[in-house]
């Protein structure tokens, strides 16, 4: 069997510019409303009235760039009634529209909000992690548009070598769910999801 | 709530109002034949079983109506070795190619006494099972406020409800001009089937105080849907209760004390349609906000 293949973001180095969502957009065509990634604003902490004065306490945010985390156990592929979806030898999960009935089950079930339904196909549709540039060498739309280079795909267990087996920063689920084959670096206010006291950000936009 | 989710509470509804039908159908069918005999048995429960297979054929057309692409059902291979909604489908359709089979035989008594009561209570089996696979749909580990054991309590005994108070008005139809042996008979089974209506409300009764302080308890998205079905949903979340406990609680008491009472047939009719018609509309009341509430944890 091949090697698990994986998205890995740094969230240090993301701005929440969501360049990956719109590279994503646009190399698969995705009609207005589906978004294969999307870019989580997380933000906690509070601002204090001291007699007029506000002091921030413990104030954060950062964002988190997600896709179909292509799990170890797909929950989707699990529940889907239809055997739609599949994991190939190198673990990316695929929803097959000729078998798909759009009965929306796996997006009951993902944690990840990674099924989404496509009106104009009336079919279920997600990140394929751009498997048609994958299998001729290339990497994922996402990952070769962001700017600040805090992007990477290839094998999971050489990722996790690399930066670790961190895949639990909150707003996501907890891990142990679907086993997400991602990896993130955390930045030094990163919550994960048993410290989570935050919350979404400019939700009109996710 | 949009079209295709009031497709999926018209399937669940339909199917389990079929399903607790069949099953309730033949255990008063069976009292009922050891009581008057055989041929009184049947020409009392015949009518009430006719609408199985209409009501269950309605549930499979409306289930359609909830998927983006209905013609791949044809397509499909089902995935029965993991999913259940999987299972329920298929449950679904066994049940009803069974049921016409057996509603086939009772109408033109066909096959022989003891071969028609075979296939009626494999049909039965066939019921149940259909109604826990429901159920099991909606234990997803990531649907807290659905992954309970309420769900599949709360759903068979919703179904057992509807499937009582719905032979109750079948029977009450058929009471006039009964006599003897067959109106002793079919009293005493009214009066059990008003009884277990009340049963099955205090069942519902007791898990629903439990499931909620459970939701309470859990935080995050289980205690959001718990909010919503207080909050915004609150007042069909009351409704509902007051429709059940009118229904098959005053209405199934009422029921008892005048099933054994000669020249009732018109106030019984009554009686057990609007009992049937309450805890229907509990069920639809139940299930809306089942759907309306729920909260998947993640993003």
């Amino acid at each position: 069997m091949a090697k698990q293949l994986a998205f890995y973001v740094d969230i240090n180095k993301c701005s929440g510019c969501k360049a990956c969502q719109v590279a994503c957009k646009d190399k698969s065509s995705l009609p207005v409303g589906v978004r294969w990634r999307r870019v989580f604003q997380y933000e906690g902490g509070e601002w204090i009235d001291q007699s007029g004065q506000m002091i921030p306490s413990n104030v954060y945010a950062y964002s988190v760039s997600s896709a179909c985390m292509h799990c170890a156990k797909p929950i989707c592929m699990d529940v889907c009634p239809t055997s739609a979806i599949s994991k190939r030898d190198d673990g990316i999960v695929l929803i097959n529209a000729d078998m798909c009935i759009g009965c929306r089950y796996c997006s009951w079930a993902c944690p990840y909000g990674a099924p989404q339904f496509n009106e104009e196909l009336s079919v279920m549709t997600k990140c394929d992690m751009c498997h048609d540039l994958v299998d001729m060498g290339e990497r994922p739309a996402c990952v070769e548009a962001c700017p600040y280079r805090a992007m990477d795909f290839g094998a999971l267990d050489e990722l996790q070598a690399k930066h670790g087996t961190f895949a639990d920063p909150a707003p996501l689920p907890d891990p142990s769910i679907t086993e997400p084959a991602v990896v993130y670096t955390p930045n030094k206010v990163t919550k994960s999801s048993r410290n989570a006291n935050g919350r979404l950000m400019n939700l009109e936009e996710l | 709530m949009n079209t295709r989710e009031w497709a999926l509470l018209a399937f669940t509804i339909l199917g389990q109002t079929a399903a607790g039908l069949m099953i309730v159908l033949m255990i008063v069918r069976a009292y009922l034949a050891g009581k008057a005999g055989n041929e009184v048995a049947d020409r009392l429960t015949n009518r009430p079983l006719f609408m199985v297979v209409p009501i269950m054929a309605l549930a499979l057309l409306a289930s359609l109506f909830h998927l983006g692409s209905p013609l791949n059902i044809v397509r499909a291979v089902p995935n029965i070795a993991s999913s259940w909604l999987s299972r329920e489908v298929v449950l679904a359709v066994t049940f009803l190619v069974f049921a016409a089979l057996y509603t086939y035989l009772q109408w033109r008594k066909a096959g022989g006494e003891g071969f028609r009561v075979v296939i009626g209570w494999i049909t039965v089996i066939i019921a149940a099972v259909y109604i826990y696979a429901i159920g099991m749909v909606y234990m997803i580990v990531t649907q807290p406020s659905w992954n309970t054991l309420a769900t599949p309590v709360t759903l068979i005994a919703g179904s057992l409800l509807i499937g009582v108070l719905g032979m109750a008005a079948g029977l009450a139809v058929g009471y006039a001009g009964l006599k003897g042996e067959e109106m002793k008979a079919i009293s005493t089974a009214l009066q059990g089937l008003a009884l277990s209506a009340i049963v099955l409300l205090g069942i519902e009764f007791i898990v629903l105080p439990i499931y909620m302080g459970y939701l309470a308890t859990q935080g995050g998205a289980a205690l959001q849907s718990l909010t919503m079905m207080v909050g915004p949903y609150g007042a069909v979340f009351f409704f509902r209760l007051l429709v059940l406990f009118v229904g098959a609680g005053v209405l199934a008491a009422y029921l008892y004390r005048n099933a054994s009472v000669a020249e009732k047939e018109k106030t019984l009719t009554t009686l057990a349609y609007s009992a049937f018609a309450l805890a229907l509309l509990g069920e639809v009341l139940g299930r809306f906000i089942f759907y309306a509430t729920h909260y998947r944890i993640g993003i």
